[in-house]
């Protein structure tokens, strides 16, 4: 941090944008007044793989109000230039009307533009398509998986040989669609050959690449905005069919062109959390001390691109052991191509790793804390690398004081209320956090406001609000004179908002623009013999409130108003940088968790409630604790929807998602969600950024759907090895 | 309170193309008729959807409703939802389109006092009614005192489900069912928050309700 005063950094403060959210005047993609935006709607495949034999669209040019319906029959040829950034994944991508085959049921066929939406949602109804169509091949389980990535320390296969205890578990995760509540919105307007796109998108920069690339534009031809995003949870990382299907309607109607997907349509117009079948098995001394562990890991991808995530990790350093093996392959399906959601790949990995722990810990008889204790490791042994911070020991005592860890008894299936089994569980969870390049903007005005410009996005927690707490600190300025812009691709160039990276990417070039500001007002002041502070030496002074002074004695000083009016200067300004973590790296940098659930089962329905959670966090500095509380209650209730309720279903016969909406696809309402509690850890971790972070908005899911099936094991002795834990799983 | 506005320019659509092909035939709309709280559908007289199409313009009605205590009239689309006519024609965007099917509350708007799923209502059916959107909570700069307390709870993130919530809510208190943490919950289940803010949700309607 600087050597200012941490005023607003630290302080439990409402969110500056809390007002437009709560007045309804927040604008979200869909919800900006290009004038004389027409309605676009996407026609969806209805087959799961084929090629399209003829498309009927006269019904639909022909209904009131219908404009015009493209598809491959009359789409014009677009350049696709190649784009290995914006988050595109090795493969092919989707190109929207370019040829008539069908790789996945859903995928864009046409679209139709009318000048209302009800004729565009009429229209697109009336489009008739023929298709070829051809079994798909949709189930995991049943496909061909790709040549795996391989991980291997010591000698996992001789390691197991030798355990004394081994377990041999299989586990099967079901796939899950982050259904933001905003669904995915484009409204995309031509200037020439210049287009603007207010998108749904946890990224402007790499959407505004991939619609330059596909155009085959030049990047600055392309502008993208989005000041508000209604949730993403991962499912803005990249820039999806349907943005193109708009700048493309937009570009051939010469209007600005308004598309919104249907909550259907996210299911498969964007990606999703990809189903798992994992096999671990561990070996262990009588004592729990871990010797090896295999793991063989499928997941989904599509037929076109491949997906991976971060799945490996968990298993390589988490718990120390000599000898460990990994296989991670991906199954190309004939389904559109998965992205990042929540806590990706260790979310997954971590149910898997800390549900055998519990499996092993009641096998032995020994505390599931106490196992977990007995294989900290000393340092990241795949990395052969020191920990920066790793405060996993104190998120155990802290949970278990409390929690009330010791009210559990260990005999699954021995504590009562009524008709409800009673069952306490914890997991550990860690996530990797991503650090990337970013810059930002600050601008200090003659009126002692500033403003800070960064290209990054606020999809809910609370960027907006932190980074001007940032700025606020390291200008001396109150959060009220400062203003933070982000959601606009104009400004200073950061990497995706995700991976619980922009506190630590942006955060670190705001607080880097801000410091270079008020060292140049420092500057002025200290070099100038009209200033109250001529001749005191630049480190001895700060600033707080728009005043300078000399530390220790308020009375020296003068306001930035005066220092600039003196000056003449309509502003100070600066860039601020930061450059990603060092290469190589000196430490391991991770964040931690200890949560902990209680749960209760209905003894013959199997119906299972959580009653309370608790989730304790190593995690670095934080810099807005009322909204890092909210954060952390966010991932552990899209934890308990990922335990207990959600799973995309497809009809394997034809590819079809049967659940592809909010009444059969279950998310965790308010009744799901009684007591949740949030400690995070003082503490700070100075190893790859100025701020001190960790970063928490994945970190925070991780482990949740483990502590909660270990809780239903407590209460019931049943051990459900798939995901969600279902009341038809325990029956 | 309310004051007569001139007919809206919301039109609906006109043929296919840009083409303006003079005054389309129009459907005629009958007197509106609320019935216990239950806005009916006052006999809406269709052309024939048929005959309709065949002379260039979608069946359509006009309608008499006020928003946030403005009276509003308007000829629209049949099929334009409460949601759609308040977010596509009336500029009101605070209401949000999260599933258009009912099953996540992010309209939900109160008509005649009670709270609904405007996705699920056709705008049509409320000829006279009274319609409260998020927009017409505040009095004037001053916060509704459920959007104070959805502030200081920190009771959203993204923001997207919030109108819904704070409409919902104020139903919710309204209706009395903010008797313990348990009753706000089952009565607040109708609006998914899928930041997961739900126990500062309660929070905030126990503040408000002057429990806490």
């Amino acid at each position: 941090m600087s050597p200012q005063p941490q005023a607003a950094v630290g302080a439990p403060l409402s969110r500056v944008d809390g007002r437009l959210k709560v007045t309804g005047k927040a604008q979200y993609a869909a919800e900006f007044d290009a004038d004389g935006a027409v309605h676009a709607v996407i026609v969806d495949a209805s087959i799961g793989r084929g090629r399209i034999i003829s498309l009927d669209a006269r019904d639909a040019e022909q209904h009131p109000g219908v404009l015009r319906v493209i598809s491959h029959r009359n789409a014009p040829k677009l350049p696709y230039r190649d784009n290995s950034g914006s988050n595109n994944m090795p493969g092919r991508r989707l190109r929207v009307f370019q040829d008539d085959k069908v790789l996945f049921h859903g995928q864009p066929v046409a679209v139709v533009i009318a000048t209302t939406l009800e004729a565009a949602q009429h229209g697109a109804s009336l489009v008739k398509v023929r298709y070829d169509a051809k079994k798909p091949s949709t189930d995991l389980h049943e496909a061909e998986p790709d040549k795996p990535t391989d991980y291997a320390r010591g000698d996992a296969k001789a390691g197991l040989r030798n355990a004394p205890v081994r377990l041999d578990l299989t586990y099967r995760l079901g796939r899950n669609h982050h259904n933001p509540m905003e669904p995915h919105a484009t409204i995309a307007r031509w200037d020439g050959n210049k287009v603007t796109v207010w998108d749904k998108t946890q990224w402007v920069v790499g959407t505004r690449d991939e619609i330059a690339a596909v155009f085959d534009l030049p990047a600055d031809a392309v502008r993208v905005i989005n000041p508000f995003v209604g949730g993403g949870f991962g499912s803005g990382l990249r820039c999806w069919p349907h943005t193109i299907v708009a700048a493309l309607a937009a570009r051939e109607v010469k209007r600005p062109v308004k598309l919104v997907l249907s909550r259907k349509q996210m299911y498969f117009g964007t990606g999703f959390r990809p189903s798992y079948e994992y096999r671990l098995r561990l070996g262990s001394d009588r004592r729990g001390r871990l010797s090896a562990a295999t793991h063989r890991i499928d997941s989904e991808t599509s037929s076109y691109e491949t997906f991976t995530e971060g799945v490996m990790a968990p298993g390589q350093m988490l718990y120390s052991m000599p000898n460990v093996s990994q296989a991670y392959r991906t199954v190309p399906l004939d389904v559109n191509t998965p992205i990042w959601m929540r806590g990706p790949g260790f979310a997954s990995a971590s149910f898997v790793i800390e549900s055998a722990m519990d499996e092993l810990a009641h096998k032995l008889g020994v505390d599931p804390i106490e196992l977990r204790r007995r294989n900290e490791p000393s340092e990241d042994e795949a990395k052969n690398l020191p920990w920066s911070t790793r405060r996993l020991r104190e998120c155990y005592t802290v949970g278990a004081r409390e929690f009330g860890w010791d009210r559990r008894n260990p005999k699954p299936r021995s504590t009562r209320d009524g008709d409800w089994l009673i069952g306490l569980g914890m997991a550990a969870g860690v996530y990797d956090p991503g650090r990337y390049p970013a810059q930002a903007q600050a601008r200090l005005h003659a009126d002692g406001t500033a403003v800070v410009d960064a290209a990054t996005t606020d999809m809910g927690p609370g960027t907006y609000t932190s980074q001007t707490q940032v700025a606020a600190d390291a200008l001396g300025l109150t959060m009220r004179a400062v203003t933070f812009r982000l959601g606009d691709s104009l400004y200073p160039q950061t990497g995706p908002h995700g991976g619980s990276s922009t506190m630590a990417s942006v955060g670190s070039a705001v607080l880097d623009a801000c410091n270079q500001v008020r060292r140049q007002a420092i500057k002025l002041a200290v070099e100038d013999r009209e200033s109250p502070l001529y001749g005191v030496p630049a480190d001895d002074v700060v600033v707080r409130g728009g005043r300078l002074h000399v530390q220790g004695n308020p009375a020296r000083g003068e306001t930035y108003k005066s220092l600039l009016a003196r000056h003449d200067r309509s502003h100070l300004e600066a860039r601020g940088n930061y450059a990603g973590p060092p290469t190589p790296e000196r430490d391991s940098y991770a964040a931690y968790n200890a949560t902990f659930a209680e749960v209760a089962v209905d003894a013959t329905l199997g119906l299972v409630r959580v009653r309370r959670m608790l989730g304790v966090y190593d995690a670095g500095r934080i810099i807005s604790p009322k909204l890092a509380e909210s954060q952390a209650f966010g991932g552990i209730v899209g934890g308990i929807g990922t335990a207990l309720l959600e799973h995309t279903v497809t009809d394997h016969r034809d590819g079809r998602i049967v659940n592809a909406n909010l009444a059969d696809y279950l998310v965790p309402v308010n009744a799901d969600v009684p007591e949740v509690r949030a400690i995070y850890l003082d503490g700070e971790d100075n190893s790859g950024n100025a701020l001190g972070v960790k970063g928490i908005g994945e970190v925070v899911q991780v482990g949740v759907a483990a502590a909660i099936g270990n809780a239903v094991f407590n209460a019931t002795g049943r051990r459900i090895r798939q995901l969600p834990i279902t009341a038809e799983a325990l029956l | 309170m309310s004051s007569e506005l001139p007919d809206s320019a919301v039109s609906p659509p006109s043929g296919a193309g840009e083409s303006s092909s003079g005054p389309s035939r129009r459907t005629v709309i009958a007197t509106g008729v609320a019935v216990g709280g239950v806005v009916v559908a006052g006999g809406t007289f269709l052309a024939g959807a048929e005959e309709a199409t065949a002379t260039g313009a979608a069946p359509s009605s006009r309608v008499s409703l006020t928003v946030n205590g403005t009276r509003r009239t308007v000829t629209v689309d049949n099929r334009t939802s409460l949601l759609d006519l308040l977010r596509e024609h009336f500029d009101l965007i605070g209401s949000k389109k999260g599933c258009n099917a009912g099953a996540c509350g992010a309209c939900t708007v109160l008509v005649d006092g009670q709270r609904v799923n405007s996705c699920l209502t056709l705008a049509v059916r409320l000829e006279g009614a009274e319609v409260t959107t998020i927009e017409g909570l505040a009095d004037g700069d001053r916060l509704h005192p459920l959007q104070q307390a959805f502030v200081e709870q920190d009771a959203f993130q993204c923001g997207y489900c919030t109108p819904g919530q704070i409409m919902s809510g104020v139903g919710c208190i309204k209706e009395g069912h903010t008797g313990s943490p348990e009753e706000i919950r089952e009565w607040m289940s109708g609006n998914i928050c899928r930041c997961g803010c739900y126990v500062k949700i309660v929070r905030a309607l126990e503040q408000t309700a002057g429990r806490k």
